[in-house]
């Protein structure tokens, strides 16, 4: 089971990573959020910080799964976590790249 | 003892009963398997004979031949036919008769589900079909969009049909799954660890996944459908509180990995095949394995792709065309494994290969309109137009249909022990593959002249004609392929010649017995070492009938044995039920619960319910036994404990997938209850539920309670004490959970005048529910323990029930916590 957990953590948190990041959307337009820190607008901020929390997680997994002490002892698993865990941080990068790229309420 | 000998005893250890009766009470995983086929196959028909009166209609302008009232049932119960009753049956028909084939062993995890699961698709499609007969038939399209079919503008009982038909047909796609899931972890042959898996078995692991996870949204979204439409909860009513677009959001959060749990078991088909054909192996089945997990889980960012002209903000849509785009690359992957593995191989086009290449061809093109669509200023112009019909029929036929066409042919002799005598399948492959581009290729072509889809009739100066004519002969065609095609299979079944063992000279499992498949499948069970047993020792199937394996002694019980997850070394002896209409009479029962609901007949409700409940103890009353076990002898110096005997006997691991797909209906009403809070119109609610630390503590207390008590109680049970005690008092916990939650319903404020009460009772009904079962669970536990049922040894369901208290302490504790705080905030 914990090899099937290997297999599939990778993606797993993307997916969730990619809702929250949706949902925080949601609530900002939803809701209407407003302000500014530092000079950049709030929004734009909370967004981004969650897109680089996305991402750090990611790394973390990758570097994690590439790890001897958390890799799989079967070589097979090994290899297709591995390979998961790039699809994550991948997928992470690319699918919410619009939150540096587009306007957020429009 | 000689084989023939063996087979005698194993034979009469394991045959369904004889005969026409036996059908109703078998629970084979070859019979079930072919029955689910082979009805899934008739569906597939029935949805034909539709999609050919659709194509009669549209042939001509001004066509009388139906109005748009049958119009609109037509293609409704075309698309509904053929996404929930064939396409998803004839995977579940595929993996149940084929993983305990492929992985080596004897059967299912639980044999009594596939036949209930079986049987409440029959049921669950009569019913459709009956809706049909009598001109009632659904008729708000395929994915049921409100508020078409809300209860102002769908009043009659159409849209019911399909509420309550398809979710008594996604019981069995749930119970099929966790079956599946369970079976391909578990029951497994010696010695097959997970990188020696049959590349099917990896696809099928992961579809079955999907349906856990997928299916659930849409069930929610039934349920609350339903209620609203029955009890006037106004969850997508936006003058209530409520918001048409939560369907919207439910329904494709299922309906894309819905595509993908179509197209998965259908690609394991052709990486199954495609090697065989090409007498080689398969290329990348790593890369394979990490591309069908990569696929699965980006299916399920991708939902709101449906939904790009709702008006959601750009940042919102451009996350999910980035996703949308992304899923090519896995599939892309796939693509070319099959295309290095034909390089490396010698390709033969022998019939299953023709159906492959027809499968490359339409799935490729399908994919390229699919990145079109996915681009949002192209899909503003495209939606809702023949364009995206024509590019949903090349992915789901092309990724599906041609696929188990292939697989059809590849399987025949297995199914039949004979080999193709009439060339009669070259020729029906020419004309379903001309004719389907034929009607499709225009479709996508009138569809970007502006047709829109969904219409029963269009005017002669549109300039469709032609095209639609086209179109339409084109549809007659392939129904003359499929119709040859059906003639071959009665032909083959009854007049060809015998086959030898292994025709295709395949090197997995299914192929190492004789055909037809005998009930115990493999006398004795294999040592597997290498990722194609058969091709490694042609002479497997003589040693394995000779007893040469595993558990090669006939007993008077249905033995098998299960494997550890990862390294498939064996670890449990299991012993399963024997035949049984318990499957069919609860499954019948469980329709006379749907049945009362659909025509509003509710005093039959409850006794429906207790019905299943009594019903449901017997079925796991009848398992177990009173004596201990000792542990026993597989064969080759190996003795393994038997299932009750074990911490995680096959029956808890099947509830933690029960309970997967569970936790993920329980969180999409979360999502529901949040997506309303913010996005729907008609918030605040005009009055908020009344807090009250009492309740709220009540329930939540009562919930550690339980879970606490019951993890004494297995202690106890351990240390050969009483668990009695401790589990009485888990009882009483599981009771105030209820009471709660109970409480909770009562009080909810104005449920049919607001969204936000809607809710609530709902959240609170689910918390109920649970807290019903949990302490009917417990009760269970306690009757079973008074019997002598259980012992140190016998230890098997105290961690089941420990599993299932933990769930409802949580969703209590969520449900409660939902209500009172929200009732705190404001
Ligand atoms: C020869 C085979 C088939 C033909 C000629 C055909 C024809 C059609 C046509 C013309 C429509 C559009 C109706 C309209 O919008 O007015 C349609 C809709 C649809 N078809 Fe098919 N079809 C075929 C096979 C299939 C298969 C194999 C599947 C799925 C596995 C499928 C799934 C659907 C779905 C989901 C819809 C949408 C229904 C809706 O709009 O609610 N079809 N089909
Ligand atoms: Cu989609």
């Amino acid at each position: 089971m914990t090899d099937i957990l290997r297999i599939l953590i990778s993606p797993l948190v993307w997916l969730a990573s990619f809702s929250a990041v949706y949902g925080l959307h949601g609530l900002i337009c939803g809701h209407g959020i407003e302000g500014d820190v530092l000079g950049f607008p709030l929004q734009r901020v909370l967004m981004v910080a969650a897109y680089a929390a996305a991402i750090l997680l990611q790394v973390m997994l990758v570097a994690g799964l590439s790890a001897q002490r958390f890799s799989s002892p079967s070589a097979f698993v090994r290899f297709v976590s591995r390979v998961t865990a790039w699809v994550g941080l991948v997928a992470t990068v690319w699918s919410l790249l619009p939150v540096v790229t587009t306007t957020y309420c429009l | 003892m000689k084989a023939l000998e063996r087979h005698r005893r194993m034979t009469e250890t394991w045959a369904s009963d004889p005969g026409f009766k036996g059908w109703f009470s078998t629970v084979s995983h070859t019979d079930l398997g072919r029955m689910f086929l082979v009805t899934a196959f008739f569906f597939f028909l029935v949805g034909g004979i539709l999609a050919m009166l659709i194509r009669a209609q549209l042939a001509t302008p001004h066509s009388a031949f139906a109005g748009p009232e049958i119009y609109n049932q037509l293609f409704t119960m075309h698309g509904t036919i053929m996404m929930f009753l064939f396409a998803i049956p004839t995977f579940e028909g595929l993996a149940v008769y084929l993983l305990p084939k492929m992985l080596g062993t004897r059967d299912l995890a639980f044999p009594r589900l596939t036949a209930y699961g079986y049987w409440c698709y029959v049921f669950g499609g009569s019913m459709l079909l009956f809706s049909m007969l009598f001109g009632i038939a659904p008729d708000g399209g395929w994915f049921m969009y409100p508020p078409l079919t809300g209860p102002l503008y769908s009043p009659g009982i159409n849209t019911d049909f399909w509420l309550i038909g398809i979710t008594f047909v996604e019981i069995s796609a749930i119970a099929a799954a966790a079956e599946i899931t369970v079976s391909i972890l578990k029951y497994r042959a010696p010695g097959m660890s997970l990188d020696k898996m049959p590349i099917f078995a990896w696809y099928a692991l992961v579809t079955a996944l999907m349906i856990l996870t997928g299916f659930p949204p849409l069930i929610l979204g039934s349920v609350l459908l339903e209620v609203e439409r029955a009890f006037g909860l106004p969850f997508f009513q936006a003058e209530l509180g409520g918001d048409s677009l939560l369907w919207q959001h439910l329904f494709w959060l299922f309906g894309h990995p819905e595509v993908y749990i179509i197209f998965l078991p259908a690609a394991g088909v052709i990486s199954t095949v495609l090697p065989v054909m090409c007498r080689t192996t398969l290329l990348g089945y790593g890369w394979i394995v990490a591309a069908a997990v990569a696929l699965a889980f980006l299916s399920f960012g991708l939902w709101v792709h449906h939904m790009f002209t709702t008006g959601i903000p750009h940042m919102g849509l451009a996350f999910f065309s980035a996703a949308s785009t992304l899923v090519a690359v896995p599939t892309g992957v796939q693509i070319f494994a099959w295309i290095g593995t034909m390089w490396k191989g010698r390709p033969d086009l022998r019939l299953p290969m023709l159906h492959i290449l027809g499968f490359f061809i339409t799935f490729v093109i399908g994919g390229l309109t699919g990145v079109m669509v996915a681009v949002v200023p192209f899909d503003w112009q495209a939606h809702d137009t023949a364009f995206v019909t024509a590019h949903l029929h090349y992915v789901l036929f092309g990724g599906f249909v041609f696929p188990i066409l292939a697989g059809l042919y590849y399987w025949l002799p297995h199914f039949t022990g004979r080999l193709r005598f009439f060339r009669l399948g070259e020729l029906a492959f020419v004309l379903i593959f001309v004719g389907f581009h034929v009607t499709f290729l225009a479709m996508h072509w009138v569809g970007l002249l502006g047709q829109r889809r969904r219409i029963s009739t269009y005017q002669p100066e549109d300039g469709w004609t032609v095209i639609n004519l086209i179109s339409s002969i084109g549809g007659f065609v392939v129904a003359l392929g499929i119709g040859i095609v059906i003639i071959e299979v009665i032909l083959h079944a009854v007049a060809a010649r015998r086959s030898a063992r292994n025709p295709w000279g395949a090197g997995s499992l299914e192929w190492a017995m004789l055909t037809p498949a005998p009930a115990y499948n493999f006398a004795s069970l294999p040592h597997v070492t290498s990722r194609n047993p058969l091709a490694d020792n042609p002479d497997l199937a003589v040693e394995l009938a000779q007893g040469k394996g595993y558990l090669a002694a006939p007993s008077r019980w249905r033995e098998t044995l299960t494997v550890e997850v990862a390294s498939g070394k064996p670890d449990y002896h299991v012993i399963y039920p024997g035949n049984t209409r318990l499957p069919i009479v609860m499954s019948a029962v469980t329709g006379i619960f749907f049945l009362s609901l659909l025509v509003k007949f509710y005093w039959t409700v409850p006794v429906a319910v207790i019905g299943v409940a009594v019903l449901a103890w017997r079925w796991v009353w009848e398992l177990g036994r009173k004596d201990d076990l000792p542990a026993q002898s597989i064969g080759h110096d190996v003795e393994l404990p038997n299932t009750v005997a074990v911490d995680h006997a096959p029956g808890w691991w099947g509830s933690l997938f029960l309970l997967t797909a569970n936790a993920t209906f329980f969180g999409s009403l979360i999502f529901g209850f949040a997506f309303l809070w913010t996005v729907a119109p008609g918030w605040p609610p005009p009055v908020w539920f009344e807090p009250s630390a009492i309740e709220l503590g009540l329930g939540i207390l009562g919930g550690l309670v339980a879970v606490v008590a019951m993890r004494l109680a297995l202690r106890a049970n351990d240390r050969a004490r009483s668990p009695l005690p401790m589990l009485g008092v888990a009882f009483a916990g599981t009771l105030a959970v209820a009471a709660a939650c109970g409480l909770l319903m009562l009080r909810t404020p104005a449920p049919a005048e607001h969204a936000y009460g809607a809710t609530l009772l709902v959240m609170g009904g689910y918390g109920l529910f649970h807290a019903a079962l949990v302490s009917l669970m417990v009760v269970f536990l306690i009757a079973r323990v008074s019997r002598g049922f259980t012992s140190p040894v016998r230890r098997a369901e105290f961690p089941i029930v420990v599993l299932w208290t933990d769930y409802l302490a949580l969703v209590g504790a969520f449900t409660l916590l939902a209500a009172h705080l929200t009732g705190y905030l404001a």
